[in-house]
């Protein structure tokens, strides 16, 4: 696969603008979806995650040559989170209330099982991927939603992948805390 | 091997990112200790937990299409320059085609797997997807008819995780080919169908993609998609039985 990359950027250099279009489509679009679910998952709104969005492609388009011969979805996905985190900690200096209502679920019932409660399984599972902290959270998102591997997600975070590995672990037993999974239980 | 060192490796081993040497260990471990296997068990249910939920987020069209637009090059003025420049460019080929024809169909016949993935890439532009959008085999592989000169296969796999998105007209090997799109989750599924005449060979992975190709009374058909290998292999030899 890095060997056909490197053929596309040779080919990029002597036709600048055809080179940029296809760029753009052939490394940037395939991943709009990943993009989109990350900064969503995230910002925790629709229109925080397209500005972040938006703002990462743009970064992205304007960025091309700083791939080289890397993935691009690793990398687009770098820069949505980077863009994301950026994002937070402005919003963080606008306003302290904003801040709080991004980093606070909706539900802050106190006990688990009255969480439960009238909630079909499917929220139960996204309730409890959105309670975790954003460095559980990212982590569970770009390896159960995106299938990425270790190595991948490493690069995506900018962590060692032994740390990759700790926070999987720890948000795993944190779901399975939230969602009243307990050893030598069937369900 | 014993508990202390088994429970760390659970996540890799359920994320296929443990080496074989310890996989073997592993397997071995669990086998005698019910602990594990038990936590093993919850992890996996968890895993398909999250998996079944389809927790992802989708972009809206709006979304899409500043984001398109972004890659045609922005404002309206910077895509007339493009245009333009493009245009220059189409009579250049237009030209060189004329020339070169018969080198460009030894090019063609090399670069298979590169024609098939990036028509792949170019039905995920928002409106590319499918001229007939339909979950129903039977209102999918009618239209088909009159447009190709043949009749491409189109099982209903939904029940299994693969439902029908709709058909779309292709030209590969500029010949017409047909399209037909599933999904698994939000991966898209194209399966591309040609004559075999106008088929090729080509790679099983290519920029990211994977690609799996096979034969069925004179037709070649072609599965592309960013879905992972095996999940990808599990649909095609559905669609052959």
């Amino acid at each position: 696969m890095e060997q056909s990359w490197n053929r596309v950027s040779e080919h990029r250099e002597s036709k600048p603008l055809e080179g940029k279009a296809r760029y753009f489509e052939q490394a940037l679009w395939p991943h709009l979806r990943s993009a989109y679910n990350l900064a969503r998952w995230l910002a925790r709104n629709d229109q925080d995650a397209e500005d972040i969005v938006q703002e990462a492609f743009t970064k992205a388009f304007q960025a091309q040559e700083r791939l080289r011969g890397g993935d691009p979805r690793v990398w687009l996905l770098a820069i949505v989170r980077n863009t994301t985190m950026n994002f937070l900690r402005r919003r963080k200096q606008g306003s302290a209330e904003a801040v709080e209502a991004a980093r606070e679920p909706a539900d802050r019932s106190p006990d688990p099982e009255a969480r439960l409660i009238d909630q079909s399984r499917r929220d139960q599972v996204r309730a409890a991927i959105d309670r975790l902290a954003p460095e559980f959270r990212e982590t569970i998102i770009l390896r159960e939603l995106d299938e990425l591997s270790y190595k991948e997600i490493a690069a995506v975070l900018n962590v060692p992948i032994g740390t990759v590995m700790s926070r999987l672990s720890r948000a795993r037993d944190l779901l399975m805390e939230q969602l009243m999974m307990k050893e030598g239980e069937r369900q | 091997m014993n508990c202390p060192e088994a429970q760390p490796l659970l996540h890799a081993y359920l994320d296929r990112e443990l080496d074989p040497a310890n996989t073997l260990l592993l397997e071995q471990h669990m086998g005698e200790c019910a602990g594990c296997a038990e936590r093993y068990r919850l992890l996996e249910q968890l895993h398909s937990e999250i998996v079944e939920s389809d927790l992802a987020y989708q972009p809206g069209k709006t979304l899409e299409k500043k984001i398109a637009a972004l890659g045609r090059g922005g404002s309206a003025r910077k895509w007339w320059s493009l245009h333009s420049w493009r245009m220059a460019l189409v009579a250049v080929a237009a030209a060189m085609l004329v020339v070169f024809l018969p080198a460009l169909n030894i090019f063609h016949s090399t670069g298979f797997e590169e024609e098939l993935v990036d028509n792949h890439i170019r039905s995920l532009q928002p409106g590319h997807l499918v001229d007939v959008p339909s979950s129903d085999q039977h209102t999918v592989k009618p239209w088909f008819q009159g447009k190709v000169s043949f009749s491409p296969n189109v099982p209903d796999l939904a029940s299994q995780g693969f439902p029908l998105v709709g058909g779309r007209l292709e030209v590969i090997g500029a010949r017409q080919a047909a399209a037909i799109v599933y999904k698994r989750r939000e991966h898209v599924i194209n399966v591309f169908v040609l004559p075999e005449e106008s088929g090729g060979k080509a790679k099983p992975q290519f920029r990211g993609y994977h690609i799996i190709g096979w034969k069925r009374g004179g037709l070649q058909y072609w599965a592309v998609s960013d879905l992972n290998e095996a999940e990808l292999r599990q649909f095609v030899e559905m669609l052959r039985k």
